[in-house]
């Protein structure tokens, strides 16, 4: 009797184990929008932070995992383009930022960018990937760049 | 004599507008890498970098921001990402720094196919390595297409795993495509 128990458990055991190595083998990639978020701020702050102190913004959004910050971004509309992915891309910028937040949507956010235009104050959610800086090679200031956006709120 | 004038500030302007600037910027991207063992094949997507074309002086610079790296499983992303495979909360960004050989031969102001050779320098995890790369430049109405395809090898990076798993599923060397749309 005791030997059958033993058996059953070990059993249930395996199927458990085998179950979770499948699950975490097969994980479906991170939902950023499902998730919470961990900062709210305006782009302009984001962009300063980063041209203020890159390692420190570095440390304090992005994840050792590449599950980065989950940020809502708040901003102006300064451009409205599509990449080769045929996800829409939305830069937030004011007159005098240096640099701006770049902001990608997915194939199944990209409609709700449908109603928006240049000039317009918005908040997107998204998950941070890179910060701002200005590159001496590209001689250019490169964006804060966020993915798997959605539109968060119109101001 | 006014009219003189206007008609020569307009043919200037005209002549600025169908030559195509010096410097080119993309930021329409697609950077592709394919690893391939008997046990797995891993592919990953990045639609994020940013490049400078410099249609003169044959300069080009490209921008890559690690974590836009895209993965179809989670797990695969996050090791990626990982302290000792790329590190990428470390080393944010990989560059290529290179400049097109024999400039002279090649006119990007033509419309057609030019077949290019870039000669480099590529920095992945803070290490830096001379790269070659084979290219095409696809010239049509003052845009520029540039797509090349070329083989890394990890272990010049700092990336290397001499046993467990990802010994075997992880190829030595990886293919990398990579396109570009150079249009301002």
């Amino acid at each position: 009797m005791n030997r059958k128990k033993a058996l059953v458990a070990f059993a249930i055991i395996l199927v458990a184990g085998i179950s979770v190595v499948t699950y975490m083998l097969n994980m479906p990639a991170r939902d950023v929008q499902g998730a919470d978020s961990d900062f709210q701020i305006p782009s302009t702050a984001l962009v300063q932070e980063y041209l203020d102190d890159a390692t420190a913004a570095n440390k304090k959004y992005l994840d050792a995992n590449g599950e980065s910050a989950i940020l809502e971004v708040t901003g102006f509309i300064a451009d409205i383009s599509v990449d080769f992915n045929e996800q829409v891309v939305i830069l937030l910028q004011s007159d005098n930022d240096l640099a701006g937040v770049s902001c990608t949507f997915t194939h199944e956010t990209n409609a709700s960018t449908n109603d928006l235009a240049l000039g317009m104050e918005i908040v997107i959610k998204g998950v941070i990937r890179s910060g701002a800086v200005y590159d001496e090679d590209l001689e250019m200031f490169e964006p804060v760049i966020i993915e798997k956006s959605d539109l968060f709120d119109i101001l | 004599m006014k009219k003189l004038l206007l008609l020569g500030l307009a043919a200037i302007t005209l002549s600025a507008f169908t030559t195509l600037p010096g410097k080119l910027k993309s930021t329409i991207s697609h950077i592709a890498f394919y690893s391939h063992t008997a046990f797995e094949d891993i592919k990953a997507n990045n639609y994020k970098s940013i490049a400078v074309l410099n249609t003169e002086s044959g300069d080009v610079i490209i921008s890559v921001p690690m974590q836009s790296f895209e993965f179809e499983k989670r797990l695969m992303q996050k090791h990626f990402n990982q302290e000792n495979y790329l590190n990428t909360a470390d080393f944010p960004k990989a560059k290529f720094k290179g400049s097109i050989q024999n400039m002279d031969s090649h006119d990007f102001n033509k419309s057609g196919e030019i077949a290019l050779i870039i000669k480099g320098n590529m920095t992945i995890k803070g290490k830096t390595q001379p790269t070659t790369m084979e290219a095409t430049a696809l010239v049509k109405k003052g845009k520029i297409h540039l797509s090349t395809a070329f083989n890394l090898t990890l272990s010049d990076y700092g990336v290397e795993f001499t046993s467990g798993k990802p010994s075997k599923h992880i190829a030595k060397t990886i293919e990398v495509n990579a396109t570009f749309e150079f249009n301002e």
